[in-house]
């Protein structure tokens, strides 16, 4: 049989009978070579209670060659980036190693959610939300967590509406963002300009309101 | 391109070579005597001085490149007392800097080799323990030199020279023995032994290890090393298992892919990646010695030795071009084209087979004497930046006559209104709006006096526009003729049958014209970069003197391209060949001039440039004298 075949028939069957990881892998497009990996948050972060699924591809040469992994769920973390799920991981690039599994490198995924690296980031204006403003962050990663991957979140949030908060997913403040559209600029331009500019902790009072209203005339 | 004085040279510089310049290029060889049957006529000196336009270099092959890497190897072996296999590794560690390998060596023995990735890192209490023990017995130096001892013969006993493999099969007795670390597991129950990485556990599975003794089945090993080999191109091979840093050394990837391969590899893969990591391994040498440089030609595997541009401070003083030996491209169309044509006509085949000419000091893959590296990468940066751009804006575009912002008129009516600073302004003539008075359409009478201003201020504007296209469509000529060549090339040897077919005149005889075109070729690239340095000297005398020889020569290139281009006539033959004979040499000799005078003049400083490049005086201040 071929050994790569072998190899990850074995890797989905080890991943069957272990049950106390708690991750599990399931073919997309009957392939065993196109999976869909998925594992629940880690605890005490912002993505605790969620559940959160990896698209993975296996290579032709794997696994001397790392697999493709990216995210399904949308995450707000700074090394997977918010709009495509690529993820920046080092073991997913130069430092693959052959004994690493796919259930190896989903435990990896899920410590990655638990240690944000902002200083290598994927996503460069959710790290810069992330060093400004950790609590903001946590709070807007909490709300990611919520609405895509079927967290808990926070309490206020569940009860207000069951609409997505378009302020609640950029991570800003309400207030700003009404101050800015009350100036008659639309609602979406301005909480992608102050989402851009990251308007948010202590950056609020270094951004004069002319300099955003500049770039908001601007786009 | 070539001709036989840089061949003669090349045989002198063989002599008084220094240590890694003991090259071997029977094709040259093979050149230089066949080009000496014919090109008698065209020798202008048969002194072997060198000419101050050219560079003393050593083509090496790949062979003699390997031996002075293996020289380097059994250096440090002899220095440092470790295995060969050793050495290698911590000589790419080091960049093949010995110098620095030694004094780190010397410094923390079994880091540096734990860092390269021959050793395996101790375990920490282990080390501990020893050092405090040699503490109490010896002085300080003494055990330093034991814990390198200790990180040598770990390694010894792997590679050591009378073993055929660096590889351990744990199955084997003598193996499990000689190892005190490998903990029980393994040798425990050898026969029950799964691959971590494929999860065979078939019996007849080959079990194979680094000196980490982390084990794989050898089918995995050699998947993974021509992975790394072919999709990487990487010759620092780690052992597979996650976090060790144990860099399999040249022998033990041997043993994986050709003495020892898994009995289902494909053998033309083992091959092929075998190959390619020894080039690999040779191109990891080369780059990281300053005094070599690979060539960039495709498929080339032969390296140039050119001492004297080693540094890049010479860089403003000379142009460093050079030549591997080598000619045309393996397994190109035009190299299949060159061997049926060779086999039907004789020595033609060079019409086809380009020298391998580069620049030792930058990254452009032809001779671009006379001009310098700094002055050469400038005008390419710029041609590729501006050319197109620069005749679009002149062919679409004119300025504001007030701000002398560029402006496209896509529609509308002459009255033109500058966007940037409200200018009102007409079109067709460029003056003042103002002046057209109240009536729609007035200007058509010449000399209106702001229309003249404005045409003035224009044509100020555009004069440096001008001036650079001057420059570029002169240099895109030349270019553009020497691509052109190959078609010439071919006309040319059709004239020569013809010639051989109408007259008395032998094969050898008629060579003449093939002579004449690659003369005029090679003047052309030189013309070629003659309008880059044009393009960026300061005005001055010698700038005139420059131009002045430039001129000379361009002249004399192209009343040779006349003469070849010109139909033949069976009674004018004669003629013929002794005019273009004649021209050939004088074309030679301009040539000559220009690259020797230029070359001096980089020699002694005095080249002045408009801009500033790096390594050169700031540009003086420039007056301008319309």
């Amino acid at each position: 049989m071929d050994a790569r075949l072998r190899r990850v028939n074995k890797e989905i069957a080890d991943c069957k009978n272990d049950k106390t990881s708690n991750i599990s892998l399931d073919l997309i497009d009957n392939s065993p070579f196109h999976l869909r990996g998925s594992f629940p948050g880690p605890e005490d972060t912002p993505y605790e209670g969620g559940h959160f699924e990896v698209d993975i591809v296996i290579p032709d040469s794997y696994p001397f060659q790392p697999v493709k992994m990216k995210f399904i769920t949308k995450v707000y973390h700074p090394n997977v980036s918010s709009a495509s799920g690529a993820i920046c991981l080092d073991i997913l690039k130069d430092a693959w190693s052959p004994v690493l599994t796919l259930k190896s490198t989903l435990i990896s995924l899920q410590s990655l959610l638990c240690s944000p690296e902002p200083n290598d980031p994927q996503d460069a204006e959710v790290a810069k939300h992330y060093t400004t403003s950790k609590g903001s962050f946590d709070e807007t990663a909490r709300y990611w967590t919520q609405i895509y991957a079927g967290g808990p979140g926070t309490k206020e949030a569940k009860g207000s509406k069951g609409a997505k908060d378009e302020v609640a997913i950029a991570g800003l403040e309400k207030a700003h963002v009404d101050q800015f559209e009350a100036l008659g600029f639309p609602r979406n331009k301005v909480i992608d300009v102050l989402r851009r500019l990251n308007y948010r902790g202590a950056n609020v009072a270094q951004i004069s309101e002319d300099r955003i209203v500049e770039e908001l005339l601007k786009s | 391109m070539s001709s036989d004085y840089e061949f003669s040279d090349n045989e002198g510089d063989y002599y008084d070579s220094d240590e890694m310049m003991d090259f071997q290029n029977d094709d040259q060889d093979e050149d230089d005597m066949e080009m000496d049957d014919y090109n008698d006529d065209f020798k202008i000196s048969t002194g072997s001085k060198r000419k101050s336009y050219e560079v003393d270099h050593t083509s090496l092959s790949q062979t003699s490149v390997e031996k002075s890497m293996k020289d380097d190897v059994d250096h440090i072996c002899g220095i440092l007392g470790v295995e060969p296999a050793a050495a290698a590794l911590l000589l790419r560690h080091q960049g093949w800097n010995k110098e620095l390998l030694i004094e780190r060596y010397m410094d923390d023995p079994a880091k540096v080799l734990v860092d390269s990735g021959a050793a395996v890192q101790e375990p920490a209490r282990d080390s501990t323990s020893i050092r405090t023990h040699s503490v109490d017995k010896f002085a300080a130096g003494p055990s330093s030199r034991r814990a390198t001892r200790s990180s040598s013969k770990l390694l010894s006993s792997l590679t050591s020279p009378t073993r055929s493999s660096a590889q351990k099969y744990i199955s084997s007795p003598t193996a499990s023995a000689s190892k005190s670390r490998k903990d029980a597991k393994s040798s425990e129950e050898p026969e029950s032994f799964v691959c971590p990485i494929c999860f065979d556990d078939s019996l007849e599975l080959k079990q194979i290890a680094l000196d980490c003794g982390h084990s794989a089945c050898s089918g995995c090993w050699n998947a993974y090393t021509i992975s790394k080999i072919r999709d990487e191109g990487e010759h620092c091979i780690r052992c597979m298992t996650e976090g060790c840093a144990i860099v399999a050394p040249d022998d033990f990837v041997h043993n994986i892919l050709v003495s020892d391969a898994a009995p289902d590899s494909d053998t033309t893969e083992n091959l092929v990646a075998w190959t390619r990591f020894q080039e690999i391994l040779v191109r990891n040498f080369v780059s990281s010695n300053p005094k070599l440089k690979f060539c960039p030609y495709p498929g080339c595997t032969n390296t140039v030795s050119c001492p004297s541009a080693a540094s890049k401070s010479v860089l403003t003083s000379m142009v460093p071009i050079v030549s591997c030996g080598a000619k045309g491209i393996p397994g190109s169309v035009k190299d299949k084209n060159a061997a049926s044509s060779a086999s039907s006509s004789g020595s033609s085949n060079s019409f086809y087979d380009k020298e391998h000419v580069f620049c030792f000091g930058c990254p452009i893959e032809s001779d671009h004497r006379p001009v310098v590296c700094g002055v050469a990468r400038l005008w390419l940066k710029k041609c590729e930046d501006d050319s197109e751009t620069a005749n679009w804006i002149k062919s679409n575009t004119k300025e504001c006559s007030k701000c002398q912002s560029t402006i496209e008129k896509n529609g509308g009516c002459n009255h033109m209104t500058c966007k940037k600073c409200k200018y009102e302004f007409c079109w067709v003539c460029m003056g003042p709006w103002t002046e057209h008075g109240t009536a729609w359409y007035s200007c058509n009478r010449y000399d209106e006096k702001g229309g003249v201003e404005a045409r003035d201020a224009q044509s100020r504007s555009r004069a440096s526009l001008e001036r650079y296209l001057h420059y570029y469509n002169r240099w895109a000529n030349h270019e553009q003729s020497a691509k052109l060549s190959v078609e010439l090339y071919a006309k040319t040897e059709k004239k020569m049958e013809d010639m051989q077919i109408t007259s008395e005149l032998t094969w050898i005889e008629v060579q003449f014209m093939k002579k004449a075109v690659e003369e005029v070729e090679k003047c052309r690239m030189t013309l070629k970069w003659t309008y880059a340095m044009a393009y960026y000297l300061a005005r001055g005398n010698e700038k005139d003197l420059f131009e002045d020889n430039q001129r000379d020569l361009e002249k004399a290139v192209e009343d040779l391209s006349e003469l070849l281009e010109s139909p033949i006539e069976t009674e004018n033959i004669p003629m013929l060949r002794q005019k273009v004979t004649d021209k050939t040499v004088y074309v030679q000799k301009r040539n000559e001039i220009v690259l020797e005078d230029t070359a001096t003049g980089f020699q002694d400083g005095r080249w002045r440039w408009n801009v500033s490049v790096d390594g050169f005086e700031e540009p003086l201040e420039e007056v301008r004298v319309d």
